[in-house]
């Protein structure tokens, strides 16, 4: 039947006065008014369509009641929606709120404001098919939404990502064997089950979930440990392990774990007992250290960089603590020579003139703080020679193959004296842009190309040893390698081929000029500071040299 | 069973359906035979015979018979074989409707609605709208009255079915004996029977619109020939010329520029075909008769030339240039060369922006609204005070007013009713608008002023499109009329009658000769101007047709619905090429790109759509056969801040611009 029931026909027939309708009537009349009622809407739907509108207001049904030719229904303004409310008492009974008006109500309210006038304004909605991101366009967020959800759920991502599923995945033997080591690092024995542990965690495959738990853990230790020595170096050396392990992806974690080691190397006091060696726990941080950098230093870029500034913020600062300082020392001598040629030498005169009084015993009456700075001294030392051993080592004339030709310029050089030296080296400065000069002039002159590196020292050795009486003043093997080149030049031993080699070796040999020269002044600016305790770092054929 | 009762069965069948004198006949037979035993027709011991007797004897009009026979033959439907099933089901929707009209007819009310609901679900999803119309139908006397219904019971629907489901519909019939279905089915439905495998169950868009009485009628009519080729003067085909000349030699930029004063001097230069052209707009001018004696030889183009069939208006030198000019400027648009869309936002319309509409170059923009008026806003004088508007600078609640306080707009009041459609001639110096109050209205952007009222329709008119040369116009009305007008006669020259509903919107072929319109009764047709004949009738759309555009080659429509669809059309085969899906809300306004190769889309879901519609033509011309499967690809969607697009225009220099009244959020 009609979804109008027939009482609602009676209701309206009642409400315009008609009393005696028939049922009959109302049954027959409510499916009419179903009907009607159903034209009107879709009339009044079309009207909404050609309005340009998704929702239907009572002015469409007016439109629709006009098409029909049926007098429109006064008084509803397209306003607010009506509010239907029910008729206490009847389930079904609706009414719309016509609430009474109070005429001088009307009159005496304010007007209302004024509605703004219609305005068109004007934007790009795309350029060349691309939309600009102005205020006047739908926020990008909502134009891409499905698109860029994606990124930020894996920018969210690892925090969650990496230690979510560790937490679960953990096993329950690697939670054992997590356990096992940290009880091992704690007992504070340097037990043989705690090497065999080491072992281990520097072998075993598989431990990579545990990681995070092994930096989190050293990294509270030694913050929490700094007084317990033998922990210290139990866990250094857990680090150690973790690093040799091939298995395990460190990298990510070694930010959390530079902070605890740099302790490890740096911290003014570790233990807390006079006996406890900690300068050899430094000594084994700063190799540690090093390996980190060496291993890591190239996909960091900034590690190493950062960690020098560390050090050598802490190797200049003359408040921290001789340890620290020893530390300091320690880490940037185990960072190769490089880094103690271009970091401590700079600043060892200053800092040698500073350590003095406290080397002095008669000055200094703490026998720890002297103990302490001739320990300092010995590191700064043996960084320093070492640096100078291995610079010296690198350069080729002297230990080249041909050891008569050596023996030979060892006989003549053996006569220089330092003072000498000195000036030579002032005076090879001086001519060394003209050397420059020259081997830029004459690509020519650089006529090495065809020989081996051998060949060619094997030529410049007779030419030193012929220009040695001309030109006594001749300290450093590559001025002498020059002198060759030019001397070889001047003899008109050109070679054309391989150009382009030449100009390679030329820069290295304008490097290894730069180089021999610095580490001749080296050399002898520690000559100077540390006095004969230099000498035993120096190789002995370059000590021949020297002397 | 007693020969007696048999005998009694049949006599009273044939009184009950009115064969007296048989009945009579039959009686007067017994009596003669009461004591030999012979008898003609052994109907007494053939079972057969007796089944039928005894099922014609059934109460014939007993409604829960429909019910009964329906879901019986729908199940049996559902549980057809897979692959004959669609056929089957098919077949359902007209069954259904016409027991339900049947039941209706009948004054059995509450059993029709009934049975209407508990089988509702069914066709919901592809007949929906058309359940809408039927469910009001509730007494004979509406019956009658709704056309919708009319029609249904009047036509038969063309179903296409394979050998095989039809022969499988029938056996089924016989073996039930469910003669309530077979009449319905015999009566209502036209079997176009084919051999062979059925075919798959989507291509067939005709399959399941139920179209009245007009099913073979739109296959007559589309049989018909219609020239879309573009007009053979056109300036397209002018800017070849030139563009061919300018390759040819340099100096033809000047030339080009030198015929605004003196055309001569071109046609000169373009031989004899350009002076024939000269002759003809001078001809034209005077006497429109003598174009009939145009040189048809000249027009080898790729796309077929036409002859325009109504004298169309002189385009004066100056507007001419312009427009060349513009053409000459075009930027080439691709799936990789997108245009650029500048958007003209209403703001504070308080809901009453019934229609919007730009000028051919964008420059001016009216509005029509609900409270009659309307208003034109000059973009360009805009753009100049509120500095550089068009680069988006302005805050989208930065008042535009002049400082004086006095508004930007032009008030054009005028109408008595909603305004439901504006439209800027060519040149953009008049606006026609269309309104509730049944007339149409001539404004002139220059005088402000109103000069012509139209008075023709009799109801709403919905829709008014200048044609692409000015002078004439199209409207379309609620009275299911579309009208040719001229700016100077205030009758209309010709009405297109022959939609069953309102006539939504209109839409002018690019060489003039023809009108597309749209209406609520599904469909889409093409109109000969000239003679005011129905040419296509293009079946597809499942709502009523809401905007329409022609591509600019003449060859191609698009019309988009209330539901977001927005089908594309080949005029020459009726034929939709492939429907576009993508809109969720009506598609307000569709505008093709100066070379066609884009089309854009406005909707009310508040997106610009972008679609490429050089795809789908050339695979169309590659693989005629495989139409359906090929789709054109949306290449963007533009949404906007929650403004519906009403208007989309590309200008002649292939910017597009839209427009729409921000609504806010419903919150």
């Amino acid at each position: 039947m009609s979804i109008v029931p027939k009482e609602t026909v009676e209701v309206i027939a009642q409400s315009i006065g008609i009393t005696n309708l028939l049922p009959e009537a109302a049954l027959m009349l409510a499916p009419d008014v179903e009907y009607r009622v159903r034209e009107i809407m879709q009339e009044a739907i079309k009207c909404m369509r050609h309005s340009k509108r998704t929702t239907l207001t009572a002015s469409d049904v007016d439109g629709a009641l006009n098409l029909r030719n049926v007098e429109p229904i006064y008084g509803f303004a397209s306003g607010a929606p009506f509010r239907f409310r029910k008729a206490i008492g009847h389930r079904d009974l609706f009414y719309t709120d016509d609430r009474e008006v109070d005429f001088k109500e009307v009159i005496e309210a304010p007007l209302p404001k004024a509605p703004l006038d219609t305005e068109i304004v004007c934007h790009w909605l795309a350029i060349e098919g691309v939309q600009p991101a102005i205020p006047e366009n739908a926020p990008l967020e909502v134009i891409r939404a499905p698109a860029e959800n994606k990124p930020h759920e894996q920018k969210d991502g690892p925090l969650i990502d990496i230690r979510l599923p560790v937490k679960h995945v953990l096993s329950r033997e690697l939670q054992l064997y997590f356990q096992k080591i940290a009880e091992l690092a704690m007992s504070k024995s340097n037990s043989a089950l705690f090497k065999e542990a080491l072992v281990s965690l520097a072998s075993d495959s598989g431990l990579h979930p545990l990681v995070p738990y092994f930096t989190n853990f050293i990294a509270d230790e030694v913050s929490r440990g700094l007084n317990d020595f033998q922990l210290l170096f139990n866990l250094m050396h857990t680090v150690r392990s973790l690093l040799q392990n091939p298995h395990i992806h460190i990298e990510p974690y070694l930010h959390q774990l530079m902070p605890s080691v740099v302790t490890c190397l740096v911290s003014r006091k570790l233990g807390n007992r006079f006996a406890d060696n900690h300068w050899e726990l430094r000594d084994f941080t700063a190799n540690l250290v090093a390996m980190i950098c060496k291993r890591y230093g190239t996909v960091y870029i900034t590690l190493q960089s950062r960690l020098t500034k560390t050090l050598i913020n802490a190797l200049l600062d003359p408040k921290k603590a001789l340890t620290q300082h020893y530390g300091a020392i320690q880490g940037l001598a185990a960072l190769g020579h490089n880094v103690v040629r271009l970091l401590i030498v700079p600043n060892l005169e200053p800092y040698l003139r500073l350590l003095e009084p406290e080397l002095d015993d008669e000055k200094q009456k703490n026998q720890t703080k002297s103990y302490e700075a001739w320990r300092v001294y010995g590191a700064l030392l043996r960084a320093t020679g070492l640096c100078i051993h291995d610079r010296l080592k690198i350069f080729p004339p002297l230990p080249s193959p041909s050891p008569s030709f050596l023996h030979k310029g060892k006989g003549k050089i053996i006569n220089t004296e330092p003072q000498k030296r000195k000036l030579s080296v002032d005076s090879s400065e001086n001519r060394s842009p003209q050397k420059r000069l020259t081997t830029k002039d004459g690509p020519d002159g650089v006529q090495s190309q065809d020989h081996t590196g051998a060949a060619l020292m094997e030529v410049d050795n007779p030419v030193e040893n012929d220009k040695q009486p001309q030109n006594s003043a001749q300290p450093s093997s590559s001025e002498q390698t020059s002198d060759a080149n030019e001397s070889e030049s001047r003899n008109g031993m050109v070679k054309e081929s391989g150009r382009g080699r030449a100009i390679t070796m030329k820069a290295i040999l304008d490097q290894i000029w730069k180089d021999d020269l610095d580490s001749g002044r080296l050399l002898v600016k520690l000559h100077e500071l540390y006095g004969d305790k230099i000498l035993p770092f120096i190789p002995s054929t370059e000590m021949s040299v020297f002397l | 069973m007693d020969p007696e009762q048999i005998n009694e069965f049949v006599v009273g069948y044939l009184k009950k359906k009115g064969f007296s004198s048989a009945a009579k006949d039959l009686e007067d037979f017994h009596h003669q035979n009461n004591g030999s035993s012979l008898s003609p027709i052994d109907y007494h011991n053939d079972p057969e015979l007796t089944k039928l007797i005894r099922s014609f004897s059934q109460q014939e009009d007993d409604p829960t018979r429909y019910r009964e026979c329906y879901s019986k033959l729908r199940s049996w439907a559902y549980n057809s074989l897979d692959l004959y099933k669609h056929e089957l089901l098919r077949v359902m929707y007209p069954v259904f409707i016409h027991c339900y009209m049947d039941l209706v007819g009948k004054g059995h009310t509450q059993e029709a609605r009934a049975f209407f609901n508990s089988f509702r679900k069914d066709h919901e999803m592809v007949h929906l709208r058309d359940l809408q119309k039927l469910e009001g139908v509730l007494a004979p006397s509406h019956l009658e009255e709704m056309e919708f219904a009319r029609s249904l019971r009047k036509s038969k629907v063309n179903i296409k079915i394979c050998q095989y489901s039809y022969d499988l519909l029938l056996q089924y019939l016989h073996r039930t004996e469910s003669t309530l279905m077979l009449g319905i089915i015999n009566e209502h439905i036209n079997f176009q029977v084919y051999s062979g495998q059925p075919t798959s169950s989507s291509d067939d868009i005709e399959a399941v619109t139920i179209v009245g009485s007009f099913q073979d009628t739109a296959n007559h009519i589309n049989q018909k020939e219609i020239q879309w080729g573009l007009l053979e003067d056109s300036l397209e085909d002018r800017l070849e010329k030139t563009g061919g000349l300018l390759s040819d030699s340099e100096k033809g930029q000047g030339e080009s520029k030198d015929d605004a004063d003196d055309s001569k001097k071109r046609s000169t230069e373009t031989g004899k075909q350009g002076s024939s052209i000269k002759k003809l707009k001078k001809d034209k001018a005077g006497n429109a008769t003598a174009k009939v004696a145009r040189l048809e030889t000249s027009t080898v183009p790729p796309t077929p030339r036409v002859k325009p069939e109504l004298a169309l208006p002189v385009m004066s030198t100056d507007v001419e240039q312009s427009i060349l000019e513009d053409l000459r400027n075009r930027v080439q648009l691709s799936s990789v060369a997108m245009p650029s869309v500048s958007f003209y936002t209403f703001v504070n319309t308080h809901n009453g922006l019934n229609c919007a509409s730009i000028s051919h170059d964008g420059s001016l923009v009216a509005g029509g609204f609900s409270d009659s008026s309307i208003k034109v806003w000059d973009m360009a004088k805009i753009g100049q005070t509120g500095s550089g508007a068009l680069q988006g600078e302005n805050d989208t609640n930065d008042p535009t007013i002049a400082p004086n306080g006095r508004r930007n707009y032009t008030l054009l009041l005028g109408h008595s009713g909603p305004v439901y459609s504006a439209t800027f001639s060519p040149p953009g110096d008049f606006v026609l608008s269309s309104s509730a109050d049944t007339t149409i209205r001539l404004w002139s952007t220059q005088l402000n002023a109103n000069l012509v009222c139209y008075k023709g329709h009799n109801y709403p008119v919905w829709d008014v499109q200048f044609s692409p040369f000015g002078h004439y116009f199209a409207s379309c009305s609620h009275d299911r009329t579309a009208r040719i007008w001229s700016m100077d006669r205030i009758q209309p020259l010709r009405i297109m009658a022959g939609h069953l509903s309102d006539v939504d919107c209109v839409q002018w072929h690019p060489n003039c000769n023809y009108i597309a319109t749209g209406s609520s009764d599904k469909t889409v047709r093409l109109w000969d101007v000239q003679t005011g004949e129905c040419v296509r009738i293009f079946i597809g759309h499942r709502s009523m047709v809401l905007s329409l555009a022609m591509s600019p080659d003449g060859r191609y429509m698009s019309s988009g619905d209330e539901d977001g669809t927005i089908m594309m059309w080949d005029l020459s085969t009726a034929r939709c090429i492939t429907p576009l899906m993508g809109h969720n809300s009506c598609v307000w306004s569709l505008a093709y790109s100066g070379e066609g190769s884009l089309l854009a889309s406005g909707s009310a879901d508040c997106t610009v759509k972008l679609w490429d519609v050089t795809s789908s033509t050339k695979s169309t011309k590659a693989e005629e056969k495989n139409v359906s499967s090929n789709r054109l690809r949306s290449l963007r969607t533009f949404p906007t801040k929650s403004t519906p697009v009403h208007a989309l225009r590309f200008s002649r220099r292939n910017l597009l611009f839209a427009a729409g009244a921000i609504s806010k959020p419903a919150s």
